[in-house]
C-alpha cells in the first residue's frame, strides 16, 4: 500500500544542515498495524509527517498504492491526503469552539459532501464510538480519554485507508490508553492500515510490526506478535 | 516619587525597545490630538473666546424686532442687528442701565503712507469706544469723545497694533504724523493695544476712525446723511451693563425708552399704513444679548460647519484612542509572562496599574507634543479654507495660545486615560499559573472581545465620517455644477473703488468707464463690463419699487435687487437676453431713464418677458412716486447673492444714470484661460491712475470657490478626516486580524491537516472580519442618515438618504476591510500544518 524509497529529510539552520531521515526505505502493506519507535529526535514524527503528506521538503520516492506521491504537486498531495489518510494527534487538536459533533464533521466539510450525507456519517461514528450523548459538548467538557476518542472518531469518519497516530496515548492515563489501543485494534481488524508513533512498549504490543528509528536511520524493522 | 521615576524610566526603556510600535502610537495620537487642537483654535476664536477687554461679561449688544422701512447697510447678519446714528445717540444718552454704549461699523478705506496706497479694513467707532472697552494705548493715545464731535471736524485715526507693526515698521514716532485716508489727511493719534483687534468679533481692522468722520471714510453715505438719518440703519451697538444690572432688568428698563424713541421715529414715516405702524411700534421690542464674545456675523455661517468639524475631530481622536488601546492590548499579550512574573514576585495590583498608566502617560505626552507641533499648520489651512481669506489677510489666528494649549492637554489626558485603561484592565486579574506555563501568552477572551468591539467601533466611526464626507462632497459638487444663469468660464473679476482714492460723484463714473474701456482693450479680452452689485459675493442690495399698473397689497414684498451696470454687462456675463435690448453706451445720465428687468420680475408682474417691455417703474413707494424708468429689456434669472440663492426680482439700470456712483465690480470675458491677463489688468488700471487699487482680482471660478468656501472646507476636511479614520480603522483591523491569525495558528494547522483547502482558511479569516464589518456598517449607515438630518442646513441638493453616498461609504469600507485582511489571510493560508502543530 505504501512504499518509501530512499526518503530523506533535513532541516537547515544557518550553515548547518540537520538530517532527520536518512535513506528510509519502507513498505507497508494494506491492513498492517505498524508501530514506529525510537528515542526523542530519532525522526519518528518527521516520518509520520512525510507519510501524512503534510511535509513537502523531503527527497526520494513515496508510492501511495499506485500513486507516485513524490510526483504530485502540493494540491494533489492535499487531495490525496484528504481522501485516504486520517490523523490522530497526541494532544487531540480538537477545536475549542466546536462541539464534538462539529469537530467530527470537520474533515467531511472539506470534502464537499452533501450536508445530509455528512450528518449520517457523523451519527454513525458517534454511535460506533458510543459518544452520542456527548455530541453537543465542547472539548473542554470532556476528559482526556474522551477527547482522544473524539480525535480518533474525527480521523476515521471519512473512512481513510491509512490512519496515522502520533503518540495517541501520550497524554492519557493507562486505563484510557488501553481503551484507545483496543479501539485501534478494532479499526485495524476492519481493514484500516495503521501507523502509530509511540515510546510505549505496551502500545507497541498492540501492533503487528515495529520499525525503529535512530538518528534518522531505520535500525530495526520486524514483525511482532500482536497481543490479539 | 522614586517608584514613579522608576516607572517613567522603565516606560522609556520599553518604548525605545520597540521603536516602530512607539512611532506608530505617537503618530496616531498626533493625528487625533493635532486635528483637535487645530479645529479648536478656530472654534474657540469664532464661538467661545471673549473679547480681550475689561470685564467682557458686562458687555451686551442689541437686536430689535418689528417693521422697518428705509435703507439698511449691513456687514453681515440680519438688519435687525443695526441701528441709525440718531437712535444710537438717543439710547446712549437716555438709558438708566448702562455704563455706556458704543457704536461701530466696518469699512474699507484707501490708506496712503509715504505715497504708497492700499485698501485696508477700517472700523468706524464712536468717541467712547476705547474708554468703554477699558483699553489703554500701546503708543500715543486712543480716540476719545472729544475726537468725535462735529461732522468732519476731527480727521484723526488710531492704528491697530498689527498694522502699525506691519505697515509702519513699529515706528515709535508715528503718533502725530499724517496719513491719507481716501485721499484726506488724517492725524495718527496712537496705536491700539497689542492683543486687541476689534469689538466686532473676528474683525481685524488696520485703522480706527471716529464716526463723525464717516463721510470721508465712506463717501457714498453722504447722500443718505447717515449721521442725521433715522431711516438709515448701519451701526452695531455694544453697551456695558452697570454693576448688578441683569439682562432682564436692562431689557425691562429699555422697553419704555425704545417705545418712545420708535414712536418719535414713526412720525418721520409718511403714508404709512395702520398695519405698518403696529409692527413698527406695538410689536417692536429691543432685546439685550450677550456680547462678551463680540458681534460676529460670520459666526452664523461658521457655527454649524465648526460644530461639525469639532465633532469629526472628536470622533477622530476617539478612534485614535481606541486604536492605540488595541495596539497596547496586542502588545500586552506578549507581556503576560512579564506581568505574571511581577505579580508572582509580590507586586500589588495598583503598582502594575500605575506602571501601565505611566507608560500610557509617556506615550500620551509624546503624542500631545507631536500634535501641538503640527496643529498651527493645520489650523492655518483651516482658517484659510473656512474664511476664504487670502494668505496674510485672515481674520483669525492659527497660533496656539494658552487656551488651545490647555484644551489640547485636556484632550490628551482624556485620550491617554482612555487608551491606558484597556491594558491596565487586561493585567488587573491575571491567571498566574496559566500565564507562567505558556511559552507565549495568549489573550483572555475578554481582551479578544474588546479588540473585536474596538475594531467594530472604528469601522462604524469610519463609515460615519465617510458617509458625512460623501454628503458634503455631493453638496459641493451640486453647488459648483448647478446652472448659475451666466457663464463662469473664462471670466475674470476684480473690484475697483475710486472713492477710496479721493474720487467724488463728479469723476467716479468717468474713471470707471475709462477703466472698463482699458480692460476691453487688453489683448485676449473680448468684452468687459461693471456692476455695483457683484455676483456671488454675498451682497444683497435691495430697494423698494412701484410697478405702474400694479397695486401692491400691504404685505407684498416690493424690494427688488437693484444693480447699476455698465453697457454690455449681460453680454459679458453671457446672461441670456429674453426680450428687448440690453443696456448700451447710449444710456447716459442725460438720456431717458431705462431699466432691464429679469425674468422673475417680468413673470410676476407681466406674465411674460415680452409683455414687460415698455412698462414703467418708479423707485420708492407711496402714491407720489414718479414713474420715470422704462423697461427696455428682460434678461434671464441668475444666482446672485450666493450659489444657493436665486436673485429674485431684479432691476438693472445704467451705471451712468446713477446720481452717486460708487465702487464697482468689473468682469472681463477672455478668449483664453483668464489668469493670463491679471497682470495686464493691473497695469492698465495703474496707467490710468496709480492711486487706484485693483482689489480681489481673481477668476470667476475662484470666486465660486470662495462663495462655496464653507461647503468646500467641510467637504475637504471631511474627506481628510475620513481618510485618516479609514487608515486608522485599517491599521486597527490589520493588527487585530494579524494577532488573531497568529493565535489561531494551531487551529488553522489542524484544519489544514484535516484536509481544509487554502481558500477555506482565507475564508475563515475573512469571514470573522466581514461579520464585524457588516454589523458595524449596518449600525453606522442609519447614523449617517441621522447625522445628515442634523446638519441638513449645510447640504445642498442631496437627500439625507442619498443612495450613492451610502453605497459609496459601504464600498469604501469593504475595500478597506479587504486591504486590511489580505495580509493576515495570506499568512494564514500559508501556514504549514506540520509547523503549526509542532508549536504546541
Amino acid at each position: 500500500m505504501i512504499e518509501l524509497k530512499n526518503v530523506e529529510r533535513s532541516y537547515k539552520a544557518g550553515h548547518t544542515e540537520t538530517w532527520v531521515l536518512r535513506r528510509v526505505g519502507l513498505t507497508i502493506g494494506e491492513g498492517e498495524f505498524v508501530t514506529v519507535m525510537g528515542p526523542s529526535g530519532a525522526g519518528k514524527s518527521s516520518l509520520l509527517n512525510v507519510l501524512a503528506l503534510l511535509d513537502d521538503g523531503w527527497l526520494g520516492e513515496y508510492w501511495f498504492g499506485e500513486t507516485p506521491a513524490h510526483k504530485l504537486n502540493r494540491k494533489q498531495r492535499a487531495d490525496l491526503a484528504r481522501q485516504r489518510i486520517g490523523m490522530v494527534f497526541q494532544s487531540y487538536h480538537l477545536l475549542d469552539d466546536l462541539t464534538v459533533a462539529e469537530n467530527i464533521d470537520l474533515p467531511l466539510s472539506y470534502k464537499n459532501l452533501p450536508a445530509k450525507e455528512r450528518q449520517g456519517m457523523v451519527a454513525d461514528i458517534l454511535d460506533r464510538f458510543q459518544i452520542v450523548a456527548k455530541k453537543d459538548l465542547f472539548p473542554s467538557q470532556l476528559s482526556g480519554g474522551q477527547q482522544q476518542l473524539v480525535g480518533i472518531a474525527r480521523a476515521v469518519v471519512h473512512a481513510p485507508t491509512l490512519l496515522l497516530a502520533d503518540e495517541p496515548t501520550g497524554n492519557l492515563h493507562s486505563t484510557q490508553a488501553r481503551e484507545i489501543m483496543e479501539l485501534f485494534c478494532q479499526l485495524n481488524k476492519t481493514g484500516t492500515t495503521i501507523v502509530q508513533v509511540t515510546h510505549s512498549e505496551e502500545n507497541a504490543s498492540y501492533g503487528k510490526r515495529i520499525v525503529e528509528l535512530r538518528d534518522g536511520w531505520v535500525t530495526r524493522d520486524e514483525a511482532v506478535n500482536s497481543r490479539d | 516619587m522614586n517608584s514613579l521615576l522608576q516607572d517613567v524610566r522603565y516606560a522609556l526603556r520599553q518604548l525605545r525597545k520597540s521603536p516602530a510600535f512607539t512611532l506608530t502610537v505617537i503618530l496616531t495620537l498626533a493625528l487625533g490630538i493635532g486635528a483637535n487642537a487645530a479645529v479648536f483654535t478656530l472654534f474657540d476664536q469664532v464661538l467661545l473666546r471673549m473679547l480681550p477687554v475689561e470685564r467682557p461679561k458686562e458687555l451686551v449688544r442689541f437686536q430689535w424686532t418689528g417693521s422697518f422701512s428705509g435703507s439698511g447697510s449691513s456687514f453681515g447678519g440680519d438688519i435687525t442687528n443695526y441701528f441709525s446714528y440718531p437712535m444710537y445717540k438717543d439710547l446712549r444718552d437716555q438709558n438708566q442701565v448702562f455704563a455706556g454704549i458704543l457704536a461701530a461699523d466696518r469699512a474699507s478705506v484707501g490708506v496712503s503712507w509715504h505715497t504708497q496706497a492700499e485698501e485696508k479694513d477700517a472700523e468706524i467707532v464712536s468717541g467712547n469706544y476705547f474708554q468703554l472697552l477699558g483699553l489703554r494705548p500701546a503708543l500715543g493715545r486712543l480716540i476719545t469723545p472729544q475726537d468725535d464731535t462735529a461732522k468732519n471736524a476731527n480727521p484723526v485715526v488710531v492704528l491697530s497694533y498689527s498694522y502699525w507693526k506691519a505697515r509702519f515698521a513699529s515706528s515709535p514716532d508715528v503718533a502725530g504724523q499724517t496719513v491719507l485716508i481716501n485721499g484726506h489727511p488724517f492725524t495718527i493719534l496712537g496705536v491700539a493695544p497689542e492683543n486687541f483687534q476689534s469689538a466686532i468679533g473676528g474683525y481685524r481692522p488696520g485703522v480706527f476712525i471716529p464716526v463723525s468722520m464717516v463721510e470721508m471714510a465712506m463717501p457714498w453715505v453722504v447722500q443718505r446723511d447717515d449721521l442725521n438719518n433715522h431711516q438709515s440703519v448701519w451701526l452695531t451697538l455694544v453697551a456695558r451693563l452697570k454693576p448688578g444690572v441683569s439682562y432682564q432688568r436692562a431689557e425691562a428698563s429699555l422697553a419704555p425708552l425704545w417705545h418712545s424713541l420708535r414712536a418719535n421715529e414713526l412720525t418721520l414715516y409718511k403714508n404709512h399704513s395702520e398695519r405698518f405702524a403696529k409692527g413698527f411700534l406695538d410689536t417692536s421690542k429691543l432685546q439685550v444679548l450677550d456680547d462678551s464674545t463680540g458681534f460676529t456675523p460670520e459666526r452664523g455661517d461658521l457655527k454649524t460647519p465648526l460644530i461639525i468639524l469639532m465633532s469629526m475631530a472628536g470622533l477622530l481622536v476617539a478612534m485614535c484612542a481606541i486604536n492605540v488601546a488595541t495596539l497596547l492590548l496586542l502588545r500586552a499579550a506578549g507581556r503576560s509572562r512579564e506581568m505574571s512574573m511581577r505579580y508572582a514576585l509580590g507586586a500589588r495590583r495598583w503598582r502594575i496599574v500605575a506602571q501601565l498608566l505611566v507608560e500610557g502617560g509617556v506615550l500620551g505626552a509624546a503624542g500631545c507634543a507631536a500634535g501641538l507641533a503640527v496643529a498651527p499648520a493645520v489650523a492655518g489651512m483651516l482658517v484659510r479654507l473656512m474664511t476664504s481669506a487670502d494668505p496674510g489677510k485672515e481674520h483669525y489666528s492659527a497660533a496656539i495660545d494658552m487656551r488651545v494649549l490647555l484644551f489640547t492637554l485636556g484632550i490628551s489626558l482624556l485620550t491617554t486615560l482612555l487608551f491606558s485603561i484597556a491594558p491596565a484592565l487586561h493585567f488587573m486579574f491575571p491567571d498566574l499559573a496559566q500565564a507562567l506555563r505558556q511559552n507565549a501568552g495568549t489573550a483572555p477572551k475578554g481582551s479578544q472581545r474588546f479588540r473585536k468591539l474596538a475594531v467594530g467601533a472604528q469601522i462604524a466611526l469610519s463609515v460615519l465620517l465617510l458617509g458625512s464626507a460623501g454628503m458634503f462632497v455631493r453638496s459641493l459638487d451640486n453647488l459648483r455644477n448647478q446652472p448659475l444663469g451666466f457663464e463662469t468660464a473664462n471670466l475674470t473679476t476684480f473690484s475697483l473703488d475710486p472713492t477710496n482714492s479721493g474720487y467724488g460723484d463728479d469723476r467716479t463714473a468717468q474713471i470707471v468707464t475709462s477703466v472698463v474701456e482699458r480692460v476691453r482693450a487688453i489683448p485676449g479680452v473680448t468684452i468687459a463690463a461693471a456692476t455695483t452689485d457683484p455676483e456671488l459675493a454675498g451682497d444683497d442690495n435691495g430697494s423698494n419699487f412701484t410697478v405702474q399698473g400694479h397695486i401692491a397689497s400691504e404685505d407684498e414684498k416690493m424690494d427688488f435687487e437693484v444693480p447699476w451696470v455698465t453697457a454690455g454687462y449681460f453680454s459679458t456675463l453671457h446672461q441670456p437676453l429674453l426680450a428687448g435690448r440690453e443696456l448700451t453706451e447710449a444710456d447716459t445720465a442725460g438720456s431717458p431713464k431705462v431699466a432691464v428687468v429679469n425674468a422673475a420680475l417680468a413673470k410676476r408682474f407681466f406674465g411674460t418677458p415680452q409683455n414687460a417691455l415698455g412698462h414703467l417703474l418708479a423707485e420708492g413707494g407711496g402714491s407720489n412716486v414718479k414713474f420715470d424708468t422704462t423697461i427696455v429689456g428682460v434678461v434671464g434669472d441668475i444666482k446672485h447673492e450666493d450659489l444657493k440663492t436665486d436673485i429674485g426680482p431684479a432691476v438693472y439700470r445704467p451705471y451712468l444714470q446713477e446720481k452717486h456712483p460708487t465702487g464697482v465690480q468689473i468682469y472681463a470675458r477672455t478668449a483664453e484661460a483668464p489668469d493670463t491677463i491679471e497682470s495686464a489688468i493691473r497695469q492698465a488700471v495703474h496707467q490710468l491712475d496709480p492711486t487706484l487699487v485693483v482689489d480681489g482680482l481673481r477668476t470667476m471660478q475662484a470666486e465660486i470657490d470662495i462663495s462655496a468656501s464653507d461647503n468646500r472646507a467641510l467637504a475637504f476636511l471631511a474627506i481628510g478626516f475620513s481618510v485618516l479614520a479609514m487608515i486608522l480603522a485599517g491599521v486597527g483591523l490589520y493588527g487585530v486580524l494579524a494577532y488573531s491569525t497568529e493565535q489561531r495558528t494551531r487551529e488553522i494547522g489542524v484544519r489544514l491537516a484535516l484536509g481544509a483547502g487554502r481558500w477555506s482558511v482565507v475564508t475563515l479569516v475573512m469571514r470573522e472580519m466581514a461579520l464585524i464589518a457588516a454589523i458595524a456598517t449596518a449600525v453606522a449607515l442609519p447614523s449617517v442618515v441621522a447625522v445628515a438630518r442634523l446638519f441638513q442646513s449645510e447640504l445642498y441638493g442631496v437627500s439625507t438618504f442619498d443612495p450613492v453616498v451610502l453605497a459609496g461609504a459601504f464600498l469604501f469600507t469593504a475595500v478597506m476591510v479587504l486591504f486590511a485582511a489580505v495580509l493576515p489571510a495570506r499568512r494564514a493560508a500559508s501556514i504549514e500544518p506540520m509547523q503549526a502543530l509542532r508549536t504546541e
